[in-house]
């Protein structure tokens, strides 16, 4: 039995004010267990990046509680917030975000540097985890000079490096073909298996269902159901 | 080295054309500060020169003197009075005055004269580059400045003219002693100087006072205060800080200067705080990158901060640069702009401090930043 790395406990999320005030999650629980890669699926509008971003502590919760290793991040003020996941958070996101004026090394690197990790080890590290999303050839290499595929690559990078405990991703495969969104995944699956380690991909790429232990759905803020996949059922 | 200084820099630079003029921005704004400051500094040291190089231990002044080219008189029985008391050795007049001095080629031009008993150590002249102050004493003997050889129509020593249409003949010359309000110091002889600004004989503009070596200044100031009625009794330091209080603020020319100053400090904080705000303005995702990553705030602080300095250093070396051509080219001007090793250190505070308060627009700016961005951009 692993661990549960992450919980939302009746999550409820209120966006905006007055008038256009809109209810985006409903008493959402869900808990993320290590060794376990985790796809909330949901048309659009759902509420899967909310939630995703509730999980990742960037928005705090309108009611409701979420733990992340144990600890509760209620009433937390924001620079607690910010040290949450810069421990144990490691973001994916669907546009990558990389910067452009740094290599795919110093990309990796930095969330190294934000941690205030010493630069020799920092370097080190940053290198085994592009070795291991396969671009040891392209650390010297600016965002401008890679595929978008390899770009995800370095961003997945960016997100293991720092050995979080959960991995958090936002529509990883959907600027990419489905060659790439497939290496991706195969990827994150791989990085699912570290037993101590939760991955969460929201989606609405069929494609990469077969990659999921575990499929949630999600509609109108609420989660409608939830399935073993086919990865989960091997 | 930390990824703070390289992402700063590259972020600087990934925009050039901006970041060229982020930095003549601030030479520009550095080098009006330069050129102000300078211009304060050489306009504070001349009006004060005079005094600077007269070897006194107290002035003896006419009562309200304002500065050192006060015109007013006082009366020379003052002198007997100082001298009656102990530990005062000599007490020096001085004649000072404005005069016309008569050009070769006709018309005239003012002049300062500046007189006293140069055989017993008064008010002399200084950086003689020819003749002596012996020469001095030879009647209608004056001193000038080279640099107002054109000014005084004169090729130099030897070379004559009149003042009160009396001759003159030029015979020392100095260099570097140059007057702030542009009329030419002339140096004679306390006698030819009466006869030059009409300054009766039994009056002189000023006492020279220096005291034997292990009197107390404070005693024999209260001394000299008491007896001496119609004159006012001054350390060189409160002389000089009347002068220039009066030059500089009385007269505006400091205001003046100092406004020029203000304006290059606020032009160069303005356009700063506009090139380093638009540039965190282009670079917001990635500093909600940063903060969803889960970098503190004050990490991002000193991204921005760290281009501040940037930007400071490298504006800063050129118009250190820019400043020293200008100091060099106004060295032998009517009024040079000086530089000091403190005045360079000052400056260099100055940008730093400039370029902090500018950050202070594009800190406000990344506070406000949501990292939850990272997922709508």
């Amino acid at each position: 039995m692993t661990e549960t790395v992450m919980e939302a406990v009746d999550v409820v999320k209120v966006l905006g004010r007055g008038p256009s005030q809109v209810k985006a999650l409903s008493g959402v629980n869900l808990a993320l267990a290590g060794g376990e890669l985790t796809l909330l699926i949901g048309p659009s509008g759902s509420g899967k990046t909310t939630l995703l971003s509730i999980l990742g502590c960037i928005l705090s919760p309108t009611r409701g509680i979420v733990r992340i290793c144990g600890q509760s991040t209620a009433q937390m003020p924001p620079e607690d917030m910010a040290r949450i996941r810069r421990e144990h958070v490691g973001f994916i996101f669907q546009s990558y975000h990389l910067f452009p004026t740094l290599t795919a090394a110093d990309n990796v690197r930095l969330a190294l540097d934000v941690r205030g990790e010493p630069s020799g080890s920092a370097i080190a590290r940053a290198r085994k985890a592009l070795a291991a999303v396969g671009l040891s050839h392209k650390m010297k290499s600016f965002p401008r000079a890679l595929s978008w595929g390899e770009q995800q690559r370095v961003a997945i990078a960016r997100a293991i490096v720092g050995n979080a405990s959960a991995i958090l991703a936002d529509e990883p495969t959907s600027a990419l073909d489905s060659d790439n969104g497939q290496a991706i995944m195969k990827l994150l699956a791989e990085i699912a298996k570290d037993q101590a380690r939760a991955v969460l991909v929201v989606t609405h790429d069929p494609r990469i269902l077969p990659f999921a232990d575990r499929i949630v759905r999600i509609e109108d803020g609420r989660i409608v159901g939830e399935e073993r996949g086919r990865a989960g059922r091997q | 080295m930390s990824l703070i200084f390289r992402l700063s820099w590259r972020n600087l630079f990934h925009d050039r054309l901006r970041f060229i003029a982020t930095v003549v921005g601030i030479v520009f704004s550095i080098v009006l500060v330069t050129v102000q400051m300078g211009l304060f500094l050489s306009f504070d040291r001349m009006v004060t020169t005079m005094i600077d190089h007269s070897p006194a231990d107290l002035w003896i002044v006419p009562l309200g003197t304002k500065c050192f080219e006060d015109p007013s008189l006082v009366d020379e029985r003052e002198r007997f009075r100082a001298l009656s008391i102990t530990g005062i050795t000599q007490a020096l007049p001085i004649v000072i005055g404005f005069a016309q001095w008569r050009l070769p080629s006709g018309g005239t031009t003012p002049v300062f004269i500046v007189s006293s008993d140069t055989r017993v150590g008064g008010l002399r002249p200084w950086n003689l580059v020819e003749g002596s102050l012996g020469d001095l004493a030879v009647p209608g003997a004056v001193a000038i400045d080279q640099s107002y050889f054109g000014r005084l129509g004169t090729k130099g020593l030897g070379a004559s003219a009149e003042i009160r249409d009396q001759k003159v003949e030029v015979a020392a010359v100095t260099k570097g002693i140059r007057a702030f309000t542009t009329t030419p110091y002339v140096f004679t002889s306390l006698d030819q100087a009466r006869a030059y600004v009409g300054t009766p004989p039994n009056k002189v503009t000023y006492f020279l006072v220096r005291l034997a070596p292990n009197a107390d200044v404070e005693t024999i100031r209260s001394q000299l205060r008491m007896i001496l009625s119609e004159s006012e009794v001054l350390t060189p330091s409160e002389f000089r800080n009347r002068s220039r209080s009066f030059w500089l603020f009385g007269t505006g020319a400091g205001a003046a200067l100092f406004a020029g100053a203000l304006l290059g400090i606020i032009v160069g904080t303005v356009i700063v705080a506009q090139t380093l705000y638009s540039s965190t303005k282009d670079h917001l995702t990635e500093f909600a990158t940063l903060r969803a990553i889960g970098s503190s705030s004050w990490y991002i602080h000193k991204v921005i901060i760290c281009q501040a300095l940037l930007s400071a250093i490298t504006g800063f070396s050129i118009a250190a640069g820019v400043g020293s051509i200008i100091v060099d080219a106004t060295a032998e001007s009517a009024l040079p702009v000086l530089m000091t090793p403190l005045m360079t250190v000052g400056l260099f505070l100055l940008t730093v401090v400039m370029c902090f308060l500018s950050a202070t627009s594009a800190i406000v700016q990344v506070i406000r930043i949501d990292p939850a961005v990272v997922f709508t951009r």
